[in-house]
């Protein structure tokens, strides 16, 4: 009786330690507490420019084929079209403002109506495949669109598409959700990483080991602590993405307990981080120097089963994934693995205990070196 | 001359001091290094995929028009195709193996010699705007082959007749090689040169400097120049296992322009550093910051992609940041082999890196002189 009466005050104890001591560093608590922000922010700007290449159109016919010509230029999902006369496009490119030139010849109507070959200049910034390859299809797709509906009996192999769900999701809305999952993860291990490793740093952690408390009740109170703290910068990010930028979540329940799933694992391998790393510079190094690696390594551009199975390997070590998995069926209902989101929750939840006993043992394990 | 001579011990002693702290923490080093190697993996990793998404390819139809379209979808090089029945693709489809399924209907030679329409049938999860726009962009270029192979008899007049502004395609892997060269010379210079400083102040040796008889002037001088070193030597080592690989080629004389921004870049970010230590004095703070602030100039002059496909604002902003001219020139002296602005570019940077490295001064000064 007297044992569980008295873990929970060790918790309890340990917990309102930790977030007086926060208090007494408020600058580094704000910190921590923006960083989730930050991270949306930073990665924002990764995905901003989605994907759609400025273009010139330098419009040397005017007549209503080169007009529909530019129409189905504008449908092919790929350009940010602006007419301009040669002298501007090229000015455009040298400056690096544009990434392509297209030229609609004088004769382009009078040629098309002859069935006459006609021949439409590309200019392109060649800086890398990945861009270039998207402008070189780019314009086929605006061929085959314009004989389409301008001579539909004359090019009659045509795509006809049929899609899984009724509308397109933008990039950023789509993005979003694993830049929230990097958010939490650098917040809630910067958090608990570094409660820990202060104790080894400023030697408190001998008062503690030395006490009669056990050292997963010591923990608790100290991810506790670090958590509620992490919960504060999720909240915001939270805020930001649903009230600034319009994304609202299909299934509320799901998004909060999610939320909560996620941040407690990260608090929870933060604080092992913490623990083993016993030092918060390579702590906080590690944590934020890693998310932009551990971003595009966890499968945040689609389902991670389009992507070449060695990436498929190292995303699904990593509970990064797993949250992505979740948090996209939380806000869009989409379903990027075939495991369910029973076992996707209880793989995060592994995660989590996982790190929890982890952080024990690496505790159990820890002298202090005078 | 006796001055001097002080003067340039006092730098030479605290910049060994400063590279011995920096070699007994390797997990520092490593951690520093760390993030930009990272990213140069999961480039490698991505590069294989990029632009290619995996379709199922049902053929339905038999005849010689409908084999020559699949044969043209197999050789295009824009998916990643598996033949497979429609139970077969529907399965494929059903486990996230493949974005889409293309279907080439059973009547598909008979109508295109009737010419009636032949639509090719494309079932896309389109759930990401990125794999669905790469299928909406690639099936179209496979029906434009196939035009283009009836030659004169085609009905698709329309050519295209490209013409590339550089001699050259980088590859995706090769051309990221560049940003993460310049977000390892930020991160490396900003993070060490910070952290040196702040750590005196959190340690307290900033004292034991002060009682020295060294002017603070030799002591900023010292540490800029051990990150500055450290930085740049990091920078060189990476850039020559890339060489030494064939992920990038500076050749001849391209490698004194390399090695000129990579040293202002360094010198910048150590001044920076500098400033912030100076300025934050504590160790956990510090470390936050100098990574975040690294990580905000290398996304605001493009990150990884390419900067023209940014928003004007950005792009704009992007001109403000002293690494948009660092990337600038070492994007032309290692993949080109020119130096198109090569002066613009140094002369910003020199004028950024002084302007960090004065900043640091500063922020050195009022330390130290809060300190005494």
């Amino acid at each position: 009786m007297h044992t569980i009466g008295y873990t929970p005050r060790v918790i309890w104890a340990c917990l309102k330690k930790d977030l007086k001591s926060a208090l007494t560093d408020p600058l580094y608590t704000l910190i921590s507490i923006i960083l989730p922000l930050n991270v949306l922010f930073l990665m924002s700007l990764l995905v901003i420019s989605g994907g759609l290449a400025p273009t010139a159109v330098v419009m040397q016919d005017s007549g209503p084929l080169a007009q529909q010509f530019y129409a189905a230029m504008e449908g092919a999902h790929s350009f940010v079209l602006q007419q301009a006369t040669a002298g501007q496009a090229e000015a455009l490119i040298q400056q690096g403002k544009i990434v392509a030139v297209v030229t609609i010849p004088a004769d382009f109507d009078a040629r098309i109506r002859q069935h006459q070959k006609v021949s439409v200049g590309v200019k392109i910034n060649n800086l890398n495949t990945d861009f270039t390859n998207d402008i070189r299809r780019a314009l086929p797709l605006s061929i085959t669109s314009f004989y389409a509906k301008a001579f539909p009996s004359v090019v009659t192999i045509t795509p006809q598409e049929h899609d899984a769900y009724s509308q397109d999701l933008g990039y950023i809305p789509y993005l979003a959700v694993p830049i929230l999952v990097i958010g939490l993860m650098v917040g809630g291990m910067m958090q608990a990483g570094t409660s820990a490793a202060v104790e080894w740093e400023h030697e408190t952690m001998k008062e503690l080991l030395l006490s009669p408390a056990s050292r997963v009740a010591i923990l608790l109170g100290k991810m506790l602590a670090a958590f509620l703290i992490g919960l504060a910068g999720a909240a915001i990010v939270l805020v930001v993405l649903i009230a600034a930028l319009g994304i609202r979540p299909v299934h509320w329940g799901e998004l909060i307990g999610f939320t909560l799933l996620i941040l407690a694992l990260f608090t929870a391998w933060g604080t092992l981080l913490g623990t083993w790393l016993k030092r918060r510079t390579p702590l906080a190094t590690l944590a934020i120097g890693l998310f932009v690696p551990l971003f595009f390594l966890s499968g945040p551009f689609g389902p991670i089963s389009y992507f070449a199975p060695i990436e498929q390997l190292v995303a699904r070590l990593f509970p990064v994934y797993y949250a992505i998995v979740v948090l996209q069926h939380a806000f869009h209902n989409f379903t990027q693995n075939t495991y369910g989101i029973g076992i996707n929750v209880l793989i995060l939840a592994a995660y989590a205990l996982a790190g929890l006993i982890l952080a024990t043992m690496a505790l159990r394990r820890s002298v202090l070196a005078h | 001359m006796k001055m001097l001579r002080a003067f340039v011990h006092a730098v030479w002693t605290i910049c060994k001091k400063d590279l011995r702290v920096w070699l007994r923490q390797p997990a520092n080093v490593a951690i520093t290094v760390l993030p930009a190697l990272t990213l140069l993996a999961v480039s490698a990793l991505a590069g294989v995929a990029v632009g290619r998404s995996p379709v199922a390819l049902v053929t339905l139809d038999h005849g010689a028009r409908g084999q020559q379209m699949a044969q043209i979808m197999h050789h295009a090089d824009v998916f990643r195709v598996s033949d497979a029945t429609p139970a077969q693709a529907q399965v494929l489809y059903n486990n996230l193996d493949v974005v889409a399924i293309v279907t080439i209907p059973a009547n598909f030679t008979q109508a295109v010699e009737a010419h009636a329409p032949a639509p090719i049938e494309v079932r896309i999860n389109n759930l990401n705007l990125d794999f669905t726009n790469d299928i909406r962009r690639a099936v179209p270029d496979v029906i434009t082959q196939f035009y283009r192979q009836e030659g004169s008899a085609s009905p698709v007049n329309v050519t295209l007749q490209e013409q590339d502004l550089r001699h050259q395609d980088i590859e995706i892997f090769q051309y990221s090689v560049m940003p993460l060269l310049v977000l390892l010379l930020v991160v490396s210079g900003l993070v060490s040169s910070s952290l040196s400083a702040a750590g005196e102040w959190e340690t307290r040796t900033i004292k034991e400097l002060l009682l020295s008889p060294v002017s603070s002037g030799a002591i900023i001088t010292g540490k800029v120049l051990t990150s500055f070193v450290t930085t740049l030597a990091l920078g060189m080592l990476v850039l020559g296992v890339g060489s030494l690989l064939g992920w990038v080629q500076p050749a001849g004389v391209s490698w004194l322009p390399v090695l000129l921004i990579m040293g202002l870049v360094a010198l910048f970010s150590a001044g920076l550093g500098m400033a912030l230590g100076a300025l934050l004095q504590r160790i956990q703070s510090v470390s936050s910051v100098a990574f975040v602030i690294a990580l905000y100039l290398f996304f605001l002059t493009g990150g990884m992609a390419v900067l023209a496909f940014d928003p004007q604002w950005l792009q704009t902003i992007a001109t403000f940041v002293p690494l948009y001219y660092g990337r600038h020139a070492l994007e032309m002296a290692i993949f080109y082999q020119s130096s198109d602005q090569l002066g613009r570019d140094a002369a910003v940077l020199a004028v950024s890196a002084l302007l960090a490295v004065g900043l640091g001064i500063l922020a050195m000064r009022r330390g130290i002189a809060e300190a005494r």
